[in-house]
């Protein structure tokens, strides 16, 4: 009797590779759960999670990319510093055995190894085992180019996080492997070296299907690199980057109309497609998540305002979670942005500063994102919400335009000065700017106004050389309520604890 | 024609005289005791019958025939030297090499019994019960520790044979839960590995043998019934109404506006005085004058203490033990059908602390069922989940009245055992054994639509409604022969047999059914199969009945693991020696003295996973999925696999002697366990990038348990007066330490409420498993603790997550269990005592709700803990992982208190005795900790258990 213990799994639900890999469809629901490791945390609910460490839904791939982007800045403080690891977010008191750290290294690492699977899982040897016909390899081209996309945007996200990362291809077994590390330097040459040999098999701009990456998503994660090779490799590539910027934009991009529909329930279907490069998918019923737009969302309501009838979620939202700085007000106060339809502070009966993390009356808050539609209705559920995450957008190709120019990558100022009173114009602003005007303290500034929450300001206060040290200090800061210099190497995050002894081939960043 | 009978009554295992023994003239009140001599003077009528009894002696009847009955009584199975049922097969205690407790029903605990388990709580060195309190609660059952880190810690339960699944199919309240108490014959713990080995890939935890009574021939029937009445024993220390006004008044005058006008003690509310009852009949007897056959049946009803919580069950058992050929073919059949009816009531013990005392149950304006509950119309125009105030709580009243959770779990199981002598060869016995065990569960749970709590997306109060069903079965082949011949100064017994034992199990649930969206779609969740297959064997040899040799080996494969690794060898040996016999043969004290040394190795594949091992994909449910264009597409994900997965093997070293005292009137043991668990199947970190996710079960890491175990039984006073005073103490001391972890790195464990997936243990290398993982508080000179400052441990200057320090767990150095017998004349007491030393807690309900912030955090007030005070702290994120909220949980229990009497003359003609008892269940806690009872489950975090109840109970049995 002993055959009786080959079993083979009974769920519907859960199959073997070989049985899963059966139809044309089947390899595009393949392409989609490596997609899906962006938006989903796990295969069974909002509550599931391929990530161990942390709580599920903090584990999703924009939310860690969000809280290392905001909440270790001055974007936002997060109230609730119960919820491990947030506290030490919030204050950049963190430590390699910050479970939000270690979920973020997995999660990242979780698409090169869905990208892998995929990539082993598509080879020509598997597909003619299977007997694939024409159309659907002509179709799975494709789609292992988006795969790889992927797999290169995880890799861009390390080498910007952590500064290094295991280098794992489909090549490598699954199971246990003890990947050689890459440094910063072997991971810039990585991606860039990816992105372009994928570039002839992506779709062209705008004629891919919603959510599936194109061209122009390869070139803004090029023109992204480049924008930071200068803190990535000590390069000045701000040439490339610009002239990514500019494929970008002639494209046929469009800005939307008006700037907060595309930070609503329903900016999957309307213009907003047009300005949003690559989203992040969510939905109140199909696509849930406890990911950054449904966190930024019901974070955002006022605790004692109870305004997230005014978004399309429950009253009380999660009671006050989210906050913002006392700095990042005051750039918004000082005049340029008085009526600025991107200042969406709400301030009646509240401190300007954020005295004490856990009295939620204290920090202005915002409302920028939305679970209503354009229309006005509400968003199909009322916590996890429709809205999708614009993980690039056209906006900030403009302003890397003007950045890229400033820092000598060429172009017109003309035209980079156009690009900044496009976007204010388009946000109503009536003050727009000469070319004089144009400074990169400007830019800093603008990119705030612009794309604040979006998950970028830990990256551009990099850049700008104000992250650590002294040149800015915001509150918090260091755990000081009015904000302390940080060590230089806080600009990089310390290698997980776990995944550091999982893999011994990983080095500790300096500091830690 | 009176005469006067004289004898002496003496004991049949040494010959010594018995004092104290009753003796009375059957269905008459007349009756004597034995004095110091064990001699007795009755006057009777020839021919009247004597009944002879005494505790730990089979009652012995005897007809008057002259003026001289001398008696010998033999002793009953709690003694040394008895036959216990171990694995495949049987051994006399006396002669057991293996570590093992046998306890029968004169053992078993008395009281409000509803599940096996609470029959031996207590009574077994190394073997602890933490049982639940809502009603036919499951227990978490641990023998020596347990063995593993991630792996399941259950032992191994076996019911006549057949090897039970130990988790419970859905709807069922435990794995026992439907197993009367009242069929139990005896339980068998094996707990070293020369005891359990037989057993391969499942005994690393142990393993308790559950028999069942068999059919007699003689008829006997019993009737029982019980009542018992469950109210709460303790409550948490917050604030009462009047208290809490004063506190708002004092500490917050800007919320006085707030306040109520009710006095609501919310945990009263949430509670009730339960009743239950239970009966029992059994019948058992020769059919046909051939056949013994036994039927018992059951039926016991238990109201919780919880507001509706309940529990049911019918149970019938059939047991007939036909023979052929000469009683060379011999049939046992056992079968059990038990019908469990339960509701659930959710845990709303939180809620209850920390609702607004001043605010009442009821509201008569409440569009809420008339149950208070906070909200206000908002003049928008539809009435809805808008209208309710933000963040309050729930009326923890409303939540368990409004709910109705209800369940049906039908369970057979049973087994055939033909055991075959052949008649040309009667040193063969051939032995089958087939059992199958089948469940089915379906509950649904309704939730009133007046009701706030549910929230569907149109955000209108539709209330809830779900059904599921859960199905599981498990089916038994065993074989076996045994060899048995007894030569002039040696003993030799040979076993060897085959194992196939095949699990299925599937479950569906309906999702939301008053919402029709595609998050609310049935789920099924259906398991591979699990098959277990074994060969075993098992050699016991003896020579001159003092040196005995056990040694077995067992080849175990298991469905669990890819072929390479399938397969495991647990081998096992050990040795006894009888040294008393040798060195010192006349001692007048020692009357046994075995010393007992055994080794062995076990294994563990139980890792809930049944194909971890398979190259699988995972297809997403209708909530996660992803959308291209205006597509959605289930998502297809590869799953963490770990082809190289392998047993977890456990090594046990056990040495003990036991000892009898003064012709075995004391008997017990002593004895010292060394246990070593390697290739643990721990759920670790693995390399980043390597799998599909960044941690899954691995067989990475090693951990060692030692400890030393002591039990003495016996009889403290035997007097002629009719008073015997026996009683049964044990105590275990065990340390364990984890010894190695995947590279070295530590694992966190225990998650807490209050933030979101928040840890409070850490397993690390060279420490127990699930040491407490805080920070070290910081007092100030007058001793009260500073909120926030906690000791910069590592000194970087920085307070964070480098800081925290393991500190103390939640395990017990020592527990104690203590039983208590008296009996005098027909009057019996017994009592029974638990206790737990060094064990600590971290008060989960302190650590999230005793700080000042929590008086007002959302939008209404609550209530904290009367502790706040003591700390003064204010901001639960400040303090949360301090050590401050680590307490000392060491108790003492007085469990169960029961007095009882036999009536020894029928009171209507057929009945042959009756005992009437009436006592107290879970009568005291002396503790200091400051929650409501010490003995929590989660490796000692508190927050919060069903409460378990103080019974007071009235029983009544017939014999006929």
């Amino acid at each position: 009797c002993t055959g009786q213990l080959d079993v083979t799994p009974n769920d519907p639900d859960v199959i073997l590779v070989d049985d899963f890999y059966t139809t044309p469809e089947s390899y595009k629901q393949g392409l989609a759960g490596v997609y899906g490791n962006l938006s989903l945390t796990g295969p069974s609910g909002p509550g599931s999670s391929s990530i161990q460490g942390l709580d599920a839904g903090t584990s999703q791939y924009g939310r860690g990319l969000w809280n290392l982007n905001e909440l270790a800045s001055d974007g936002a403080v997060w109230s609730w510093e119960n919820d491990p690891g947030l506290r030490s977010l919030n204050r950049n008191t963190w430590s390699a055995t910050n479970p939000i750290l270690r979920g973020m290294f997995g999660r990242l690492m979780n698409s090169v190894s869905y990208a892998n699977e995929y990539l082993r899982q598509t080879t020509d040897g598997a597909l003619n085992d299977r007997g694939v016909d024409d159309a659907t390899r002509a179709d799975i081209q494709v789609y292992r180019a988006e795969a790889r996309f992927l797999r290169a945007m995880a890799y861009y996200n390390m080498m910007d996080l952590f500064g290094q990362a295991p280098m794992i291809t489909e090549d490598d077994p699954v199971g246990a492997y003890q990947a050689p590390k890459a440094d910063r330097a072997e991971l810039f040459a990585y991606v860039e070296s990816e992105l372009l040999a994928i570039l002839p098999e992506m779709a062209e701009p705008l004629m891919n299907e919603y959510a599936r990456a194109d061209k122009a998503a390869a070139w803004m994660l090029l023109a992204k690199i480049y924008l930071n090779a200068e803190v990535y490799i000590g390069q000045d590539r701000y040439a490339d980057c610009l002239s990514y910027c500019e494929d970008i934009i002639a494209a046929g991009f469009e800005l939307t109309p008006d700037y907060l529909m595309n930070f609503m329930a329903d900016n999957d279907e309307t213009v907003a497609r047009n300005e949003i490069i690559f989203p992040v998918v969510s939905d109140g019923i199909t696509t849930q998540n406890y990911g950054p737009t449904t966190v930024m969302i019901n974070g955002q309501v006022g605790s004692t305002e109870a305004n997230g009838g005014d978004f399309g979620v429950a009253a009380g939202g999660w009671g006050g979670a989210l906050r913002v700085t006392q700095q990042f007000s005051e750039v918004f106060m000082n005049g340029s942005y008085g009526t600025d339809d991107r200042n969406t502070l709400i301030t009646a009966d509240r401190t300007i500063e954020v005295s004490d993390i856990a009295d939620r009356s204290t920090g202005y808050i915002i409302g920028k994102w939305s679970n209503k539609t354009s229309g006005g209705a509400n968003g199909s559920a009322n916590e996890i919400v429709d809205t999708d995450f614009p993980m690039f957008r056209l906006a900030d190709v403009y302003l890397m335009y003007a950045e890229a120019h400033l820092r000598g990558g060429g172009g017109s100022a003309t035209t980079a000065v156009g690009y900044i009173n496009d976007l204010r114009t388009r946000a109503n602003n009536p003050n727009t700017i000469g070319q004089s005007a144009l400074t990169l303290d400007l830019i800093l500034d603008e990119r705030q106004v612009e794309l604040h929450w979006e998950a970028h300001r830990r990256q551009d206060l990099i850049r700008f050389g104000k992250y650590t040290g002294s040149a800015y200090n915001w509150s918090w800061k260091g755990n000081a309520p009015n904000g302390i210099p940080l060590g230089a190497h806080m600009a990089i995050y310390p290698i997980p604890e776990a995944s550091l002894a999982a893999n011994p081939n990983l080095t500790q960043n300096p500091g830690y | 024609q009176t005469m006067t009978v004289r004898g002496v009554v003496s004991a049949a295992s040494d010959g010594g005289t018995l004092p104290g023994v009753t003796v009375s003239v059957k269905n008459t009140t007349r009756g004597t005791f034995t004095n110091a001599e064990g001699r007795y003077e009755l006057s009777v009528n020839a021919g009247d019958v004597l009944v002879f009894s005494f505790v730990g002696f089979e009652t012995l009847e005897k007809t008057v025939a002259t003026g001289t009955l001398d008696v010998v009584m033999a002793e009953t199975a709690q003694a040394l030297g008895d036959v216990v049922v171990i694995g495949y097969g049987t051994t006399n205690i006396k002669d057991a090499t293996g570590s093992m407790e046998a306890i029968s029903e004169e053992d078993f605990n008395k009281g409000n019994i509803v599940t096996p388990e609470s029959l031996l709580n207590g009574r077994v060195a190394g073997l602890t019960i933490n049982q639940g309190g809502e009603p036919g609660a499951g227990s978490t059952i641990r023998i020596r520790g347990g063995a593993s880190l991630n792996a399941s810690n259950d032992p191994l339960i076996i019911i006549n044979g057949l090897p039970i699944e130990n988790t419970s199919v859905g709807g069922s309240r435990s794995v026992l839960s439907s197993l009367n108490p009242n069929e139990i014959e005896s339980f068998t713990v094996l707990k070293d590995a020369s005891a359990t080995a037989i057993y391969g890939s499942r005994a690393s935890n142990g393993v308790i043998i559950i028999t069942t009574k068999e059919a007699q021939d003689q008829l006997n029937i019993t009737l029982g019934m019980q009542t018992n009445v469950s109210q709460l024993a303790n409550k948490f220390d917050v604030f009462s109404a009047d208290e809490y006004r004063e506190l708002i008044n004092e500490r917050r005058p800007d919320l006085v506006g707030d306040l109520g006008d009710a006095n609501t003690d919310w945990q009263e509310e949430i509670y009730r005085t339960g009743v239950s009852t239970n009966f029992n009949l059994s019948a058992e007897g020769s059919l046909f004058g051939k056949v013994p056959t036994r039927i018992g049946l059951n039926r016991t009803d238990q109201e919780g203490i919880r507001l509706t919580s309940e529990f049911e069950r019918s149970a019938a058992t059939l047991n007939m033990r036909p023979s052929f050929f000469d009683d060379a073919l011999k049939v046992s059949v056992n079968v059990n059908y038990s019908l469990e009816k339960n509701r659930f009531a959710s845990g709303q013990e939180g809620n209850a602390i920390t609702f607004d005392p001043t605010q009442p149950v009821y509201d008569e304006e409440s569009p809420f069922g008339g149950y208070f509950q906070y909200y206000q119309d908002n003049n928008d125009g539809v009435w809805d989940v808008n209208d309710l105030t933000p963040f309050a709580a729930w009326n923890p009243v409303a939540n368990l009245m409004q709910t109705e959770n209800r369940s049906t779990v039908n369970r057979v199981f049973g087994n055939i055992k033909l055991d075959y002598t052949l008649p040309f060869f009667p040193e063969l016995t051939a032995t089958v054994n087939l059992g199958y065990d089948e469940q089915s569960g379906e509950g649904f749970s309704r939730t009133s639509n007046e009701s706030p709590v549910t929230q569907p997306p149109d955000q209108l109060f539709l209330g809830s409604s779900s059904e599921y069903t859960s199905y599981r079965v498990n089916r038994l082949f065993d074989g076996y022969l045994r060899y048995a011949k007894e030569l002039t100064r040696f003993n030799v017994e040979g076993t060897v047999g085959y194992s196939f034992q095949k699990f299925k199990d599937d479950n569906w649930s309906s999702g939301e059914l008053l919402n029709d969206q595609e998050d609310s779609e049935p789920v099924y969740n259906v398991s591979p199969d699990l098959v277990l297959i074994g060969l075993f064997g098992r050699a016991n040899l003896s020579m001159d009945n003092k040196y005995f040799l056990t040694l077995s080996y067992r080849a175990d494969g298991t469905s669990r693991f890819a072929e390479d690794n399938r397969w495991g060898y647990f081998p096992a040996a050990a040795v006894s020696w009888k040294i008393n016999e040798d060195l010192f043969p006349d001692s007048d004290v020692f009357s046994t003295m075995k010393i007992r040394a055994g080794w062995g190795i076990t294994g563990q594949q139980d890792i809930g996973d049944r194909d971890i091992y398979l190259p699988r994909y995972s297809i997403g449910l209708p909530t996660s999925q992803y959308q291209f264009g205006n597509q959605v597409l289930q998502v297809g994900v590869p799953i963490f696999r770990n082809d190289v997965i392998k047993w977890e093997e456990t090594m046990t070293t056990n040495i003990g002697v036991d000892f009898g005292l003064f012709n075995d009137r004391f008997f017990g043991s002593v004895e010292y366990f060394y246990k070593e668990s390697k290739d643990l199947l721990t759920n670790s970190a693995i390399a980043d990038g390597s799998n599909f996710s960044n941690a899954g079960i691995q067989n990475l890491g090693n951990f060692t348990t030692q400890g030393v175990e002591f039990s003495i039984n016996g009889d403290i006073i035997r007097s002629n007066e009719g008073f015997n005073w026996n009683v049964n103490y044990n105590t275990t001391f065990i340390t364990q330490e984890i010894t190695k972890l995947a590279l070295g790195a530590d694992i966190l464990a225990g998650g807490i409420a209050g933030g979101t997936g928040g840890n409070i243990q850490l397993h690390r290398v060279g420490y127990s498993p699930y040491m407490f993982y805080v920070h070290k508080q910081v007092y100030d000179e007058t001793g009260m603790p500073i909120e926030g400052a906690y000791a910069d441990l590592n000194g970087d200057n920085v307070i964070n997550d480098e800081d925290r320090y393991l500190h103390r767990n939640g395990i017990p150095d020592v527990t104690m269990g203590f039983l208590s017998n008296m009996n005098y004349k027909n009057w019996n007491l017994s009592f029974n005592l638990r206790a737990a030393l060094g064990q600590y807690n971290y008060n989960n309900v302190n650590s999230v709700n005793a700080q000042l912030a929590n008086i007002k955090l959302n939008n209404v007030l609550s209530n904290i803990p009367v502790s706040t005070l003591d700390s003064e702290f204010e901001i639960t994120e400040n303090v949360i992982t301090s050590d401050y909220y680590i307490e000392e949980a060491s108790y003492l229990k007085l469990d169960n208190i029961t007095l009882g009497y036999n009536f020894t003359n029928p009171w209507f003609k057929g009945m042959k005795g009756a005992n009437l008892s009436a006592g107290v269940q879970n009568v005291f806690v002396i503790t200091n900790y400051s929650g409501i009872d010490p003995e929590v489950f989660n490796n000692g975090i508190d927050n919060t258990i069903y409460p378990r109840a103080r019974t007071y109970f009235l029983a009544l049995k017939f014999n006929f």
